[in-house]
């Protein structure tokens, strides 16, 4: 038995065990509902066609802020990696932003862009892009300087250097943090939309949560990690694509 | 082919070099020796413009495109493949892809890379990437070769084998060679003429050896020269008497 099938032996004993006590009344269905009860209210969705505007929401707030925070992360991290004034400049609130829940801004970006989708894209560039630009910064500080040096001695500029040195060297730093990015992406859009808006996930999950509706709490979230586990593989693909000399 | 006067080298304090003075004729291989933090490297690093010096000047007979840089590491890109790293240097100079295609092949083979080239540096051996690295410079038929330590990682039997291949074709070609080493059989076995570099910082060129062993060389049949032993000897006079001075108490110390 491989241990994909041993996990997924567990987690079906786990919910038949769930589902036992929660019949049995062992477990109030009010705060625990038996994992039947939650599928039931998610197909309703489903079947309503209920679901698909918002996860269409969600996702679309997530993938906008995952390519605005990548492309911002990557532009400052590579102005502020060859600029040491802008490195100063930079850097500080980089650090600041880093340091805080940086879901916190979450309201001050409604108060400034409404509660459309402006704002959820907001909240996901800024999470995804404080990382990225981190990767990248500090991929170009790091960078081997032996490989710099050897193309240095071969004859190779700035140019080359870029795009044979820098630009692959970052690429593995930006690569390794993707996935988290991918996370960050819908983290931001889903408290976004958690905080204020008309549609999505997020705000499925508030009003899910105002109705204390556990079960349709619950499917969202199994949606929601569903979502973000099928993004991870994807992300998983093209890191193994995009780096095949460290997988080959 | 190479004049050193007087080069002074720091790195912000007391200067590493200070002051050498050596030359290297067209066609001569020459060895540069001394202990740890001598100051080796920094010589080569200046030749190649990796570092500028202090003080003195390099002059070369050969425009900068005609050196070539062999490093202590093999330093190939790894997300290239053998083939792209072996042709980097040509498609630097711009050459156009059907040379640069034969041009890499040729070089794969000569170094006994054939059917290699698709693989990444991680996927070859210590010494088969070593011979990625030799092609890749001698790809760009250089007539001066740079060598720091370029074989110091390799077992013995790789690094004998690695360095008679590259002593078969610095003789056949009869390209100008400046080796840094800190292996004494390998500067003694290979050279023309070795330095001595006194004990860093403040190292200057401390002995010179003229090495009387005709050409061409086999590695080990050249150990077994009358006149290796000797110079071995000498050679390791050199050094102790700079390492001597190396653990000797200095004057603040008593």
């Amino acid at each position: 038995m491989t241990p994909t099938h041993r996990r997924t032996l567990a987690g079906l004993l786990l919910l038949l065990v769930w589902e036992t006590l929660s019949r049995i009344g062992w477990l109030d269905p009010f705060y625990a509902p038996p994992p039947s009860a939650v599928g039931e209210v998610m197909l309703q969705l489903v079947v309503d066609g209920e679901l698909w505007p918002h996860l269409w929401a969600t996702t679309i707030a997530a993938f906008a802020g995952l390519v605005v925070g990548v492309a911002l992360g990557v532009a400052l991290g590579f102005a502020a990696a060859l600029s040491p004034l802008l490195a100063e400049l930079l850097e500080p609130v980089m650090i600041l932003l880093n340091a805080i829940p940086r879901v916190i801004l979450a309201p001050l970006f409604v108060i400034w862009l409404g509660i459309g989708l402006a704002s959820k894209l907001a909240l996901a560039t800024i999470l995804v892009m404080v990382l990225i630009f981190f990767a990248v910064y500090n991929g170009i500080k790091e960078v081997d300087q032996r490989l710099v040096e050897r193309v240095q001695t071969l004859g190779g500029g700035r140019r080359v250097l870029v795009q044979e040195v820098y630009v692959p060297s970052v690429t593995a730093w930006v690569m390794g943090n993707f996935k988290v990015a991918v996370g960050f992406g819908f983290t931001g859009a889903v408290v976004g939309e958690f905080v204020a808006s008309s549609r999505g996930l997020g705000y499925l999950l508030q009003f899910a949560q105002s109705t204390y509706n556990a079960a349709l709490t619950i499917g969202l979230i199994v949606v929601i990690m569903g979502l973000v586990l099928l993004l991870f593989s994807l992300s998983e693909r093209l890191e193994r694509r995009l780096l095949a000399w460290k997988y080959d | 082919m190479l004049h050193v006067k007087g080069l002074t080298v720091g790195y912000g304090g007391t200067p590493v070099l200070d002051g050498v003075d050596f030359d290297i004729q067209k066609g001569q291989f020459v060895s540069l020796v001394g202990p740890s933090g001598s100051g080796k490297t920094s010589v080569l690093r200046v030749v190649t413009e990796l570092i500028s010096a202090e003080h003195g000047s390099v002059e070369l007979d050969v425009p900068m495109r005609d050196v070539g840089f062999l490093f202590q590491d093999d330093a190939l890109l790894p997300w290239r493949t053998v083939r792209q790293n072996v042709a980097l240097g040509l498609h630097i100079r711009e050459l156009p892809e059907a040379t640069i295609a034969d041009k890499a092949e040729h070089w794969l083979t000569v170094l006994g890379l054939a059917g290699l080239g698709d693989r990444y540096p991680a996927q070859l051996s210590g010494g088969q990437r070593k011979r990625a690295a030799i092609a890749q410079v001698l790809a760009l038929e250089p007539k001066l070769l740079l060598l720091d330590e370029p074989f110091a990682s390799l077992d013995a039997i790789v690094r004998t084998r690695v360095t008679q291949e590259l002593l078969d074709w610095v003789e056949r070609e009869q390209l100008t060679v400046l080796l840094v080493t800190h292996d004494l059989e390998e500067a003694a076995g290979a050279s023309d003429v070795v330095y001595v570099l006194s004990k860093g910082p403040r190292a200057t060129i401390s002995a010179r050896h003229v090495v009387d062993i005709p050409r061409p060389r086999q590695i080990l049949e050249t150990r077994q020269h009358p006149a290796f032993a000797p110079l071995l000897r000498r050679l390791w006079d050199d050094l102790s008497v700079e390492l001597k001075s190396l653990t000797a108490p200095r004057p603040t110390d008593t």
